[in-house]
């Protein structure tokens, strides 16, 4: 019993960051239809970032605002350079873009700072604590909030702020946002602001854990796909879910199936709920108009 | 005008023929995961090369021939690999090739030096599987030399040591790469050899990049392992010694030479304290040849630490080793080199140990005519707050004698 409770704390923890950056899918999709595939290479880029300004000696509860900046600013590159041309000629050429400015940002992080993978500290310490008879680490108890305070923060901007009510409004009826005089443009700037955001945050999150280097996220963002297909992209709350549960899915199989394993729960559950539920299992059906 | 343009050439050609230099490529891991051995091996065979250059190169038939260095990054990918050793197999004068860190990338690229009978001393690739491929090949003539503790013999010391601790239950971790999994079959053999006094309790596996090795480490604790084996590369075992922390599992972790890589060092902290491996040269000067090195080295490179010690040291004597096979053969051809390799008169004063005749004439029922290393060469060695120290004094006297 014992160990079922171990393996599966263990492995939602790491399911959190998995939902963490299915959430900046989300975020973009919601406003855009848009997703940037390059989402990975945010979060590998804004942890080198922050990495860096820790070695120059600012301090950590310093560095992480201005590594959430970075995050955005990234976001929003992203979004002038890769989606906005491709939205407006209401084509489909985002998806090559954003792949080829997510390349663009690796082969960049390779040359300035290697292809080594560096340690990342952190005050927070990794001592085990035990709590119910499992061991957890501060530094993954910090994962966990971190993601639920990020998540519940942009959630109720989204729900109680005039700004935050306009991407339902985008993610509804994009022109008649705009008739209602709300700027779509701005709208899925600010989407993807917030969705470089919720990558700097991963990457700050797990650098301690997965340490920083080039291929640091390639794996989880191909896990972060799998939660967000299998979620719907149009559930924050199910996003969270899945995360969870494919985590610990994933140290569940390796622990009881072998350790060669672990990858195989998270393509099953990708395939039956394609088959089964394309929108997701926390997707709302939608309706295209021609 | 024919004439002259004809001259010109011909002139162009002896020139060519007459130039004074031994071409050695360096090949290893220079970026990655393994980066520490490849980068130390490069820079301690380069810090050999450019003593031997500074005294005037090597004396061939009154001439002195310098050293010249091609390094290639194999990026610890066994298709660069395969490819660097194709390209080297068809360069033009190549005398031999010093070089590669990885198992695999040995097992992609050496046959195609073989076939073009180029001689090559593996340093620090350690598997075995390197060498018993031409065994099992059955090759009449190899010229492919190792110079470093290969896995046999590594994996030999583990299981000793285990059982010298009086251990009775092991686990058996592993990474699935070529190197992981035939480590993990060295080990196993060598329980089976040494009387089977050790039981396995757990045999686990990872892949390169697994920074979650819960599921593992649990598998061990309920089987009731006493203390782990491993054969992997640095940041994977850093990720086993950081898990066996936040589990409060304190087993001793022994396991392959790579367990003194700085990957593992740096990124397991204190964690990594007490983990214990093969050794074929330790950064402690104990003797005067070993401090000029050390020194040298640091010097050279501006470090405080060699990222990996005796893959530096390794690297430094497989030149000197070839150097006095070129100056034995008296040319610069690379099967002549390769010949004179294989039946070393004089003994060669090296880093790690004074080597006389480290090789002899290839047998292809004995793949120890082809590697340098014994049981002697080789010590414990103990991480040891961010450092490799000798894990017990007596292998420290040992070394001073011997040398």
């Amino acid at each position: 019993m014992d160990v079922i409770l171990q393996m599966g704390v263990s492995g939602a923890l790491m399911g959190l960051v998995y939902a963490l950056v299915a959430y900046g899918f989300q975020l973009t999709f919601a406003t855009s239809k848009s997703i940037n595939f390059g989402q990975g290479e945010l979060v590998m880029v804004s942890a080198f970032i922050s990495l860096t300004l820790l070695n120059l000696g600012v301090p950590y509860w310093l560095m992480a605002p201005l590594g959430l900046l970075a995050g955005a600013l990234l976001g929003l590159a992203v979004e002038r350079l890769a989606v906005r041309l491709a939205l407006e000629q209401k084509s489909e050429g985002w998806i090559l873009m954003t792949i080829i400015l997510g390349l663009l940002f690796f082969s960049a992080a390779e040359n300035i700072w290697g292809r080594d993978d560096h340690p990342f500290p952190t005050p927070i310490s990794s001592a085990p604590l035990h709590i119910l008879g499992i061991d957890v680490t501060p530094v993954e108890l910090s994962v966990a909030i971190g993601v639920f305070a990020v998540m519940g923060l942009i959630e109720l901007f989204k729900r109680k702020t005039l700004w935050g009510r306009a991407f339902d409004a985008v993610s509804a009826d994009r022109d008649a946002a705009e008739l209602m005089g709300i700027s779509a443009k701005r709208t899925i700037m600010l989407s993807y602001a917030l969705s470089g955001l919720v990558a700097a945050m991963a990457g700050i999150l797990v650098s301690p854990i997965t340490t920083v280097g080039p291929t640091m996220a390639s794996a989880l963002v191909l896990k972060a796909f799998s939660v967000a297909v299998v979620a719907g992209l149009n559930s924050g709350f199910g996003i969270v879910i899945i995360g969870m549960v494919l985590g610990a899915l994933e140290s569940l199989a390796s622990y009881y199936i072998g350790s060669g394993w672990r990858e195989a729960p998270g393509l099953i559950l990708l395939i039956l709920a394609l088959a089964i539920r394309p929108n997701g299992i926390f997707g709302a059906a939608t309706i295209r108009k021609v | 005008m024919k004439k002259i343009l004809m001259s010109m050439l011909l002139c162009m050609s002896a020139h060519t023929l007459a130039a004074d230099t031994v071409k050695i490529a360096i090949t290893g891991p220079f970026t990655g995961g393994s980066a520490p051995m490849g980068v130390s091996m490069r820079d301690g065979a380069k810090l050999a090369i450019a003593e031997i250059n500074a005294a005037g190169g090597i004396g061939v038939g009154g001439r002195r021939m310098k050293i010249e260095v091609i390094e290639r990054d194999d990026e610890a990918k066994n298709d660069r690999g395969a490819l660097i050793a194709q390209e080297l197999a068809s360069m033009d004068g190549l005398s031999g090739v010093i070089g590669t860190a990885n198992t695999g990338v040995v097992l992609a690229g050496d046959r195609y030096l073989q076939e073009k009978g180029i001689t090559k001393i593996i340093t620090p690739a350690a598997g075995s599987a390197s060498m018993t491929q031409w065994v099992k090949a059955g090759v009449p003539d190899l010229s492919i030399f190792r110079f470093s503790a290969d896995d046999g013999l590594q994996a030999q010391m583990v299981v000793a040591e285990a059982i010298k601790r009086g251990l009775t239950k092991v686990a058996v971790f592993h990474d699935t790469t070529n190197y992981g999994v035939s480590g993990r079959d060295d080990l196993l053999n060598q329980i089976k050899g040494q009387g089977n006094k050790l039981q396995v309790v757990a045999t686990e596996k990872f892949n390169i990049g697994d920074k979650d090795m819960t599921a593992q480490l649990l598998k061990a604790k309920n089987g009731g392992a006493q203390v782990i084996l491993i054969w992997a590369i640095g940041p994977e075992m850093a990720a086993v010694a950081n898990d066996m922390e936040k589990l409060g599992m304190h087993l001793p972790l022994i396991g392959g030479w790579t367990l003194c890589m700085s990957n593992f060092i740096d990124n397991a902290g204190k964690n990594g304290n007490g983990a214990v491996m093969p050794q074929t040269f330790i950064e402690d000067p104990i003797t005067p040849k070993a401090r000029k090195f050390i020194d040298a080295y640091h010097k050279a490179y501006n470090v405080q630490r060699i990222p990996s010690p005796m893959s530096a040291a390794e690297g430094y004597d497989a030149v000197l080793l070839f150097a006095a096979a070129v100056k034995q053969a008296q040319s610069a051809d690379t099967r002549k080199i390769k010949a004179a390799l294989e039946d070393l008169k004089e003994p060669v004063k090296g880093v790690i140990a004074d080597w006389k005749h480290p090789y002899s004439k290839w047998n292809p029922a004995n793949e120890d005519t082809h590697e340098a290393f014994r049981t002697q060469n080789v010590v414990m060695g103990m991480v040891k707050d961010g450092q490799v120290v000798f894990a017990n004094e007596a292998d420290k006297q040992r070394m001073i004698k011997q040398k």
